[in-house]
């Protein structure tokens, strides 16, 4: 039996104790990436699809979970712990954004095996990979403190992706100045770019730019997410 | 014996403790003052306010006004002061995907305690609480009495200086409420105070120093245990068990009744002191068969409440 002593490592145990959330976690972006990748869809879709895979992991699985710790009321329990809030949501989120990064690496290395030429783009897909999954759990936890069930957290989770995700550039090329630069202020349109990138694709930014952007993602949302922790475990 | 609190600090104090919710919901102006080794007792009926001051002095609820000092200092947040309570809440939340110890072992930790002292209690603890054998069964698959039990394992792991319990023997069979008794009762000896949230007349007579009686989030009474029992010595508690109902108000108008109310078929009645049952019975003559069971016994602490407020406790939970 696996004892946990630590917020990150019972996050560990419990989700490798749920073996069919496990395997379903791993098959899932598999299935999706598979036919993409393998089958040379133009870059473009395939960018656009696993752009979209990538930004709406990681708010579901947080917001439902955290909207039915909520209603159970382990979530009260949490607020009586001698931890502070925003370390509580740092951990949590942190474990969980890596949770989602080794449920996405099965896809990453599909790609690299496929698009071995476009080696220079993977420290930058790696990283804006890992920012947008920690970005998307903040937000579905942030979404668990407005909602009084799991499926109403993905109304909250999916309203404003949608539009964030045009924002980005992900369903259609931006031409217009103004919205260009709204997509340069959005994480969403880097992993775009890398995954273009990465798929073989024609992006618009050099992959040192998209790194260091991503590592400018990752830092604000670590520290967003130590401000946001009573937000989200306080709010009654 | 008793730890000597007459020159020690109040463990916990609350003034004027307010937390208000929509719908004029929640407690109001509630005082509060904890001795190390006492034991209170907070009673009152659904939607008194029990829950939301057991969660205000858990650091689980913010006040909206008024104030809660624990050991001193009134920062909820204070892990120092976090470490030193001891928190069965309401609802038995847990990780259901884990086993009973694997949940126990987690909230050890997080209270600070090693590996080595962890595995100690914990076996202690559990074979206490009758969880033993299903350490290594998932949460998911416990009854609510195991769940509360579990909880009761999870509060008392740490040592707590401060005991805060709401319904402590919710879902728990005798056998179980009775070491619980009998544990907080050491407890209390080694000087942890203890606040417990319950409307089991038989657990707050037999385990509380004193009580704090709310009614729709106020307190309306507070005191020692004999003393609140000297003002219903003397008299006694009809229950009758009625075929069809009667009016109340007819009830209530007698000299010899002075508190009466239904629950279900039974009506409740306290009798002023040195009145006769026979004086109720009399009302109901030419009902004769109205009447289907009568039962009179000692008045207690429910039957106070009763009096003061002309509401009845819920029937206690065995």
């Amino acid at each position: 039996m696996m004892l946990a002593g630590t917020i990150w490592q019972r996050e560990f145990v419990e989700f490798a104790q749920r073996r069919r959330a496990l395997v379903i976690k791993l098959a899932f972006p598999l299935l999706v990436a598979i036919p993409l990748v393998l089958s040379r869809a133009p870059s473009i879709y395939a960018a656009m699809a696993l752009t979209m895979l990538t930004a709406i992991v990681g708010p579901l699985g947080a917001g439902a979970v955290l909207t039915r710790e909520r209603q159970t009321g382990l979530t009260l329990r949490y607020r009586t712990l001698p931890v502070t809030p925003g370390r509580l949501l740092i951990e949590r989120l942190s474990t969980n954004a890596v949770i989602d990064f080794g449920q996405l690496i099965p896809v990453l290395v599909l790609i690299a095996l496929r698009h071995p030429s476009a080696f220079a783009w993977w420290p930058a897909l790696l990283l804006t990979t890992a920012a947008v999954l920690l970005i998307g759990n903040l937000m579905g936890a942030v979404a668990s403190s407005l909602s009084q069930s799991p499926g109403e957290v993905m109304l909250y989770v999916v309203i404003p992706l949608l539009p964030l995700l045009y924002l980005s550039g992900v369903f259609t090329p931006l031409s217009q100045p103004a919205l260009l630069v709204v997509s340069r202020l959005l994480p969403f349109s880097y992993l775009h770019e890398a995954l273009l990138g990465a798929l073989g694709g024609q992006p618009t930014l050099p992959p040192w730019e998209t790194l260091l952007a991503s590592l400018g993602f990752l830092v604000g949302a670590a520290g967003l997410t130590g401000r946001l922790g009573r937000r989200v475990f306080e709010s009654d | 014996m008793r730890v000597d609190t007459a020159s020690e600090p109040s463990l916990l104090i609350a003034t004027d403790l307010t937390r208000a919710y929509r719908g004029g919901k929640g407690v109001f102006d509630i005082r509060l003052r904890l001795a190390a080794g006492e034991v209170v007792g907070v009673m009152g009926p659904n939607g008194s306010g029990k829950t939301t001051l057991l969660r205000l002095l858990a650091t689980a609820a913010t006040p909206t006004s008024g104030q809660v000092s624990w050991f001193g200092t009134t920062n909820a947040r204070d892990p120092s002061v976090r470490r030193r309570l001891g928190v069965m809440l309401d609802q038995a939340a847990h990780f259901d995907q884990m086993t009973g110890y694997q949940n126990a072992w987690f909230f050890a930790h997080q209270f600070g305690l090693s590996d080595a002292l962890a595995r100690e209690r914990l076996d202690e603890l559990f074979s206490w609480s009758g969880l033993w054998d299903a350490r290594d069964q998932l949460v998911g698959e416990y009854s609510l009495g195991m769940k509360r039990r579990l909880n009761l394992v999870e509060a008392l792991v740490h040592r707590p200086s401060i005991l805060l319990l709401d319904e402590p023997t919710l879902a728990l069979d005798y056998r179980a409420e009775l070491d619980l008794i009998e544990r907080l009762q050491l407890l209390s000896l080694t000087g942890t105070a203890v606040v417990l949230a319950t409307n089991d007349v038989h657990l707050a007579e037999r385990l509380c120093d004193s009580i704090l009686f709310l009614h729709e989030g106020r307190a309306i009474r507070e005191g020692h245990v004999p003393e609140l029992l000297t003002e219903v010595a003397g008299s006694k508690e009809v229950q009758l068990q009625l075929n069809s109902p009667i009016s109340l108000e007819g009830l209530r108008s007698l000299a010899a009744v002075e508190a009466a109310n239904v629950d279900g078929d039974t009506v409740h009645i306290i009798l002023a002191r040195g009145a006769n049952p026979a004086q109720v019975l009399a009302v109901l003559n030419g009902t004769a068969d109205l009447v289907s069971n009568m039962r009179v016994r000692r008045p207690n602490l429910g039957d106070l409440f009763l009096k003061l407020t002309g509401v009845a406790l819920p029937v206690g939970h065995r």
